[in-house]
C-alpha cells in the first residue's frame, strides 16, 4: 500500500509497464476465426484475449422478442472460468448482464437493423483472459465479426479504455492502473468516421478539465484502435489480376487429363441422347425414373 | 473507375452520384454499407459485398431445401433469414424434408420472407454452398462463367443466387475445387478469363445458347452483375 502511494505518473514519466501516457496496449485481432459462426473475431490486447461471433439475422426466438419494425441484437458476454486469477463462476452475474446490455445498444446504433425485421442478430462475445477493460476489448471484436458477417453497418465501433491513475491522464489502462487508489475508469466507444458516442460509462470522479482531456485523449485512442480493425478487415484481401496459372496452381488438375474426360463426357451425351431418343415414345415418367436408379 | 477494398463506413465519394447496392449517404456524401469492394464510376457508386447472408430479391433462381411438410404445403429454407413456404397446390411432386427444389422469387413481402414460383423438385446430383455474395461470379455476365463451366465440366449445373450449387454427371470433383476456388477469388480481376483459359474452352459469341433454351434458370441467371436501381431505402435514415 504504502508503495502504491509512493508511485506518481507526473513524476516518473513512464507507466508501471513502461508505455507512454497515450500509448495502447499492443492490440491485434485476427477475423474469421469460426467456420461455424457467420462472422467472427479474436482479439488479443494486451493480457486480454476475446472471442467474438455473430450469428444471424434469423428468426428471433422465443417469437415474443421479435419486433416487426427491426432487428433484436443480442449480445452475449461472458466470462470464462479460468480468465480471471481467482476462478469465476461460470454462470452469468450481475456484471455480464450489464455488459451485454450496454454491448447490445452500442452495437444497435451502427447497424440498420430496420433492414431485417422479426430477426436477431446474436453477437456472441466470450472472454478467455481478462486484464482490465475487457468491455471495450469485447466490443471492438464484436464490430470486427460483425462485418465479417456481411451485416450492413453505419460504421464500425472502435473501443478504448481511458481514465486517470496515479495523478495522470492515461490511455487504455491495465489491472495495476485500475487498482490504483485515485483510479477513475472511463470505457469510451466511438463511431470512428463520424465521431459519435455509442458507450460512455465512468467508474470514479473526475473534475471538468479532468474529463475534457480524458474524452479527448480517448477519442484520439479509438482512432488507433480504428486503423487496427480496418487492417484486420482488409488485409485478407488483395484486388489483383489472376491468369491461368493461378488456376492451376489453386486447383492443380492436369490440362491433358482434364480434356479427356471432357472428351468422354461427351461421348457420354450422345449415347444418352441416343437412348433418350428411342425410349422418348414411351413418355416422361420412364425417363424420370431412369434418372433416379 | 477504382477499386478498393472497404470496411463498413467508409468513405467511398464526395461527390453527388447515383446510388448503387450496399451504399448510404450520410451528410451529402456516400459512404460504403458492408466490408466489401467498392466500384466508383463517373456517374455511380456502389460496394460489391464480399461476406454476407442471402437476402430475397425478386426474380431470383433459389435452391432450397425442404424443411418442413404440412397438410398445406412445404416449408423451404433458402438460406435467407425467413423460410419460404410452397402450397402443396403448386407443385405436383410429394416432397419429403431434405429434397431439393429450384424455385424462383416471385416476390419479396415486408418481412423479407420470398414468394416462390415454378417449384421444381431436383431430383439426384449433389449440392454444395458458397458465400452467398458470391455466387453472381459463378455465373459472370451474360452466364458466360456458368457456360465455361459447363463445358470444361461437362456437367448439368444450376447456381442459385442463395449460394447453393446444384450438380449432376459430369467431373464434379474438379467442379468442386473450381468452384472452391472461384469463392475464393470472387473479389479479384480477370476471374472469368483465367478459368476459360483453365480449362481451355471457347465460347461463342453473345451465347446463341442462351436465346435458343427456353429454360428460365438461364434466362434469369443473366441479370447479375448489372447495376442495380437506386436504393430508396435509404433516403428516409438521411432525415433521421
Amino acid at each position: 500500500m504504502s508503495k502504491e502511494e509512493v508511485i506518481d505518473y507526473k513524476k516518473t514519466k513512464k507507466r508501471l509497464d513502461g508505455r507512454k501516457m497515450d500509448e495502447i496496449r499492443p492490440l491485434s485481432i485476427k477475423v474469421g476465426v469460426i467456420p461455424n459462426a457467420d462472422g467472427s473475431a479474436y482479439l488479443e490486447w494486451g493480457q486480454n484475449k476475446v472471442y467474438a461471433a455473430v450469428y444471424g439475422p434469423r428468426e428471433a426466438l422465443p417469437k415474443h422478442t421479435q419486433n416487426p419494425y427491426k432487428a433484436v441484437i443480442k449480445a452475449v458476454y461472458r466470462m470464462a472460468s479460468f480468465s480471471v486469477p481467482d476462478r469465476k463462476r461460470p454462470g452469468p452475474n450481475r456484471r455480464d448482464h450489464e455488459i451485454s446490455k450496454v454491448l447490445s445498444e452500442a452495437l444497435e446504433k451502427v447497424v440498420f437493423v430496420n433492414q431485417f425485421p422479426n430477426t436477431e442478430i446474436a453477437v456472441m462475445v466470450e472472454v478467455a483472459d481478462s486484464n482490465a477493460g475487457s468491455r471495450v476489448a469485447c466490443l471492438t471484436a464484436a464490430a470486427c465479426a460483425l462485418a465479417d458477417a456481411g451485416i450492413p453497418m453505419r460504421d464500425l465501433v472502435s473501443a478504448v479504455g481511458v481514465g486517470k491513475a496515479f495523478n495522470e491522464i492515461v490511455l487504455d489502462l491495465n489491472k495495476d492502473e485500475e487498482d490504483a487508489p485515485d483510479a477513475v475508469d472511463v470505457p469510451l466507444a466511438i463511431m470512428p468516421t463520424t465521431g459519435e458516442i455509442v458507450l460512455l460509462q465512468m467508474d470514479g470522479l473526475l473534475t471538468r478539465k479532468e474529463w475534457d482531456a480524458v474524452a479527448a485523449l480517448g477519442i484520439k485512442g479509438c482512432q488507433q484502435v480504428y486503423e487496427v480493425q480496418k487492417k484486420a478487415l482488409t488485409e485478407r484481401f488483395t484486388v489483383e489480376e489472376l491468369n491461368k496459372k493461378a488456376v492451376e496452381k489453386a486447383v492443380g488438375v492436369e490440362k491433358n487429363t482434364k480434356k479427356e474426360v471432357v472428351l468422354e463426357k461427351k461421348v457420354d451425351k450422345v449415347d444418352k441422347k441416343e437412348k433418350e431418343s428411342k425410349t422418348e415414345k414411351k413418355g416422361k415418367d420412364s425417363k424420370s425414373k431412369k434418372v433416379r436408379k | 473507375m477504382s477499386k478498393k477494398i472497404v470496411v463498413p463506413g467508409e468513405l467511398i465519394s464526395e461527390e453527388r452520384k447515383r446510388l448503387g447496392s450496399n451504399v448510404f449517404v450520410a451528410n451529402g456524401k456516400i459512404y460504403a454499407k458492408v466490408l466489401g469492394v467498392s466500384d466508383v464510376s463517373k456517374d455511380q457508386a456502389s460496394v460489391v459485398p464480399l461476406e454476407g447472408k442471402y437476402l430475397p430479391k425478386p426474380d431470383d433462381v433459389v435452391i432450397g431445401v425442404v424443411t418442413r411438410v404440412v397438410f398445406a404445403g412445404y416449408g423451404i429454407n433458402l438460406n435467407a433469414s425467413v423460410d419460404s413456404f410452397i402450397p402443396t397446390k403448386a407443385i405436383r411432386d410429394q416432397l419429403r424434408v431434405g429434397d431439393l427444389v429450384l424455385a424462383k422469387v416471385e416476390s419479396v413481402d415486408e418481412l423479407k420472407e420470398a414468394n416462390l414460383i415454378f417449384p421444381r423438385r431436383l431430383i439426384g446430383g449433389e449440392v454444395f454452398e458458397v458465400v452467398p455474395v458470391r455466387s453472381p461470379r459463378l455465373i459472370g455476365k451474360n452466364g458466360s462463367m456458368l457456360e465455361i463451366l459447363k463445358k470444361g465440366t461437362g456437367c448439368e449445373l444450376i447456381v442459385g443466387k442463395n449460394g447453393r450449387v446444384w450438380a449432376r454427371n459430369g467431373n464434379i470433383e474438379s467442379l468442386k475445387k473450381v468452384i472452391a476456388f472461384i469463392e475464393e477469388n470472387a473479389y479479384k480481376n480477370n476471374l472469368t478469363n483465367a478459368i476459360q483459359d483453365f480449362f481451355g474452352v471457347t465460347l461463342e459469341e453473345k451465347f446463341p445458347y442462351n436465346q435458343q433454351r427456353n429454360n428460365r434458370v438461364e434466362e434469369s441467371e443473366v441479370i447479375e452483375e448489372e447495376s442495380e436501381v437506386i436504393d430508396y431505402s435509404n433516403v428516409g435514415e438521411l432525415n433521421e
